[in-house]
C-alpha cells in the first residue's frame, strides 16, 4: 500500500513537474534555487499522492497498484483500455521527450560537414596507427597489467577473511549480525564508490602514477571480492557443515573443513575474472593519472596525435581480448 | 537394570517458526542396543537426533547421557566435549566432495585435535593408521586415496560410516543412513552398521521407513507421531495394525518382507 501510494505519487510529481518547467521555465538559471525548486517537487508530490488515493478510492488499477499489490480478480482488460497501461505509455513518452531535451540531442550537429571531416581525420589517423610508440605502449601495458595484477592479489587475503565476516549464515547471534551488517554496509559504501574516484583520492595522497592506481584497484577490488566471495559462503550446502560439527569440531575448523574446500574453485574463478577487469579498468584509471597505459593515451589525445593514440588502442585491444579469452578459459576449466 | 545408558525425559522443541516437532518423548537407551526410530517425514525424528547431539537446542525436557544432563550444556566447549562421544551418519552422507576419501575419514578426528593443527591438516601417522583399520572395516580400504564425490551412494555412506567411527564414539546416530539408496545397497550398509553395533559395541540409533529393514536389524522400536511417542517395543510386535496406525490408513510397507 504505502510503496504503491508512493510509487505512483513519484509517478504523478514527474510529470507534473516535467509540465511545470515545459511551461513555466526559459532558462536553466531559474531552476538553481533550491529551496524553491524543493516546494514545487514537493507539492506535487502531495499532488501526485492525493490522486494516487483518489483512484484508490475508485477502484481504478494505477501502475503502482499493478506493481506492487495482491493481483485482483478482475477479468482481464486489454491494456490498452485500462488506466495503468496509459500511465505507463504517457510516462515512458515524456520520460524520453525529457531524455531528449537533456542530452541537447540533434541529427544536425551528428551530420555537420565541418564535425564530420574532423572526425574522418581521426578515424584516419586511428586506423593508420605510428608504430613507432609501439615499444613504449607495451612496456606501459606491462605496467598496467601488473597494476592490476599487485592489486588483485593484495586484496585477495582481506577479502577472503572478510568474506565469512560478511556472510549470513556463518555470523549468527545478535553480536554477530551487527558485525555482519557493520562490514557490509562499510563495504557497500566502499564499492559504491568508483575506482576512478579512489584514483583521484590516492594520485593527491600518494602522487600520480601507478602506486596510486595500484591502490585505487586494490580498494575497490577487497569491497567487490568481499561480497562476490561471501555470497558463495552463504549458498553452500549446509549437511557437510553439520557432518563436521556433529565430530565436535569448532567454529574455525568448521569452516576450514567444511565451507573452505565448497568454494575454492569459485573463489578463483571470481579472482580470475577481478584481475580480467582490473586491467581494462586500470587502462581506464590511467586517464585520471593513476600510471600505465592510459596516462599515456591521454597524453597523446591532448596533443590530438590521432595515428599514436591508434598504436595505443591496439595495443589495449590485444591484451583485453587475449586476457578476456584466458580468463574465459581458465574459469570454464575451474567449473 | 542399571542406570540406562541414555534418558530422554519429556523432550519438547519447538522451532522458532511455532513447528511444535517434539512433544513431551520420553525412553531410555541401553548400552548395545539397535534402537531404531519410525514415523513419517515431518514426525520429529531427526529433530530427535539433533537434539541428542544438540545440533538442536531443545526447548524443554531432560537427556541424560553418562549421568548428566546434557540438554541443559550451555558452553560451546562442553557442547562439543558430547559430540565427540557421538558419531552420526546422514540420509545425505555430508562427506566433502573433492576430497580424498581418507582424508574425509580423518576429519572424524577434528574434535579431539587442536586449531592450528588441524588447519595446516597435520594428521598424525597413528590417526591415519586408525582411519585406514575403520575403512578396511566397512570394506573400502582400497579407495582411499580417490575422491570422496567419484564414489557412489553405497560407498559414500560408509566412509561416513567410517569417519563416524573414528571419532571413537560412544553412540552411533544415523538419520536415514539408507533413505536414498538402493534396496540392494540398503542391506550392505545396514550389515555394516549392525557389524558396528555387533563387534564393536556401539550403541545405535537410527531412523528408518522400511518396516522389513526394521525387523532385521532392530534390537527395539519407538515410533514417533507428530512428535509424541505412540509404540515402543520389539520389532516383532509391530503388526500391520501399528503400521497403518503409524503411517496412516491405507499405508502399505514399500519393500514388502520377502526374507
Amino acid at each position: 500500500m504505502l510503496r504503491r501510494t508512493f510509487f505512483d505519487a513519484f509517478c504523478f510529481a514527474f510529470l507534473l513537474c516535467a509540465g511545470v518547467v515545459a511551461v513555466f521555465v526559459s532558462a536553466e538559471e531559474q531552476l538553481l534555487n533550491l529551496i524553491q525548486d524543493l516546494v514545487v517537487v514537493l507539492v506535487a508530490l502531495a499532488v501526485g499522492a492525493g490522486i494516487s488515493l483518489l483512484f484508490k478510492k475508485f477502484k481504478i488499477r494505477t501502475l503502482g497498484s499493478v506493481l506492487f499489490d495482491l493481483p485482483t480478480s478482475e477479468q482481464g482488460h486489454p491494456w490498452y483500455r485500462s488506466f495503468w497501461g496509459w500511465q505507463l505509455i504517457v510516462l515512458l513518452v515524456v520520460s524520453f521527450a525529457v531524455a531528449l531535451a537533456k542530452t541537447e540531442f540533434s541529427f544536425v550537429e551528428l551530420l555537420d560537414q565541418n564535425g564530420f571531416a574532423g572526425a574522418v581525420r581521426l578515424f584516419k589517423g586511428l586506423f593508420n596507427p605510428n608504430w613507432e610508440v609501439l615499444p613504449r605502449a607495451v612496456l606501459n601495458i606491462i605496467e598496467t597489467i601488473f597494476m592490476a595484477f599487485l592489486a588483485t592479489s593484495i586484496a585477495i587475503p582481506f577479502a577472503f577473511v572478510l568474506s565469512f565476516f560478511c556472510a549470513k549464515n556463518i555470523m549468527r547471534g545478535t553480536v554477530g549480525y551487527m558485525v555482519y551488517l557493520i562490514l557490509r554496509t562499510i563495504l557497500n559504501v566502499t564499492r559504491s564508490i568508483e575506482a576512478l574516484i579512489w584514483a583521484i583520492i590516492f594520485s593527491v595522497w600518494v602522487g600520480i602514477g601507478p602506486f596510486a592506481g595500484m591502490l585505487a584497484l586494490m580498494i575497490h577490488s577487497v569491497a567487490s571480492l568481499a561480497k562476490q566471495y561471501s555470497e558463495m559462503v552463504e549458498s553452500v550446502e549446509e549437511g557437510p557443515i553439520e557432518a563436521i560439527e556433529s565430530t565436535g569440531a569448532n567454529k574455525l575448523q568448521t569452516i576450514w573443513y567444511a565451507i573452505v574446500p565448497q568454494v575454492v574453485l569459485p573463489y578463483i574463478s571470481f579472482t580470475v575474472y577481478r584481475w580480467d577487469i582490473n586491467v581494462r579498468m586500470a587502462t581506464v584509471i590511467g586517464l585520471v593519472g593513476g600510471g600505465g597505459i592510459g596516462t599515456m593515451l591521454i597524453q597523446y589525445q591532448g596533443q590530438a596525435m590521432w595515428r599514436e593514440v591508434g598504436c595505443i588502442i591496439v595495443v589495449i585491444a590485444v591484451v583485453v581480448w587475449a586476457l578476456d579469452l584466458a580468463s574465459a578459459h581458465i574459469r570454464e576449466a575451474l567449473k | 537394570m542399571s542406570t540406562p545408558f541414555l534418558s530422554v525425559k519429556n523432550l519438547s522443541k519447538t522451532y522458532p517458526n511455532g513447528v511444535q516437532a517434539l512433544r513431551g518423548v520420553s525412553f531410555d537407551v541401553n548400552p548395545g542396543e539397535f534402537l531404531v526410530v519410525i514415523g513419517l517425514s515431518g514426525s520429529g525424528k531427526s529433530t530427535l537426533m539433533r537434539c541428542l547431539n544438540r545440533l538442536q537446542d531443545p526447548t524443554a525436557g531432560e537427556i541424560f547421557f553418562e549421568g548428566h544432563d546434557i540438554g541443559k550444556l550451555k558452553s560451546g566447549e562442553e557442547i562439543r566435549a558430547l559430540r565427540r562421544k557421538m558419531g552420526m551418519i546422514f540420509q545425505h552422507f555430508n562427506l566433502i566432495p573433492r576430497q580424498s576419501v581418507l582424508k574425509n575419514v580423518l576429519m572424524g578426528k577434528l574434535g579431539q585435535k587442536k586449531t592450528a593443527a588441524s588447519i595446516f591438516g597435520l594428521f598424525t601417522d597413528t590417526e591415519k593408521s586408525e582411519a585406514l583399520s575403520n575403512l578396511k572395516l566397512v570394506g573400502i580400504a582400497d579407495k582411499a586415496s580417490l575422491r570422496a564425490d567419484s564414489l557412489s551412494g553405497g560407498q559414500k555412506q560408509r566412509v561416513a560410516i567410517a569417519r563416524a567411527l573414528t571419532q571413537k564414539p560412544a553412540l552411533l546416530l544415523a538419520d536415514e543412513p539408507v533413505a536414498s539408496l538402493d534396496p540392494a545397497t540398503c542391506h550392505v550398509v545396514m550389515d555394516y552398521l549392525k557389524k558396528v553395533n555387533q563387534e564393536l559395541g556401539i550403541t545405535v540409533i537410527a531412523n528408518l521407513h522400511f518396516l522389513s529393514l526394521v525387523r532385521k536389524y532392530a534390537t527395539r522400536v519407538i515410533a514417533l507421531k507428530d512428535g509424541e511417542i505412540v509404540f515402543t517395543g520389539k520389532p516383532e510386535e509391530i503388526t500391520q495394525e501399528w503400521f497403518q496406525k503409524i503411517y496412516g490408513e491405507g499405508t502399505q510397507d514399500v519393500a514388502p518382507d520377502v526374507l
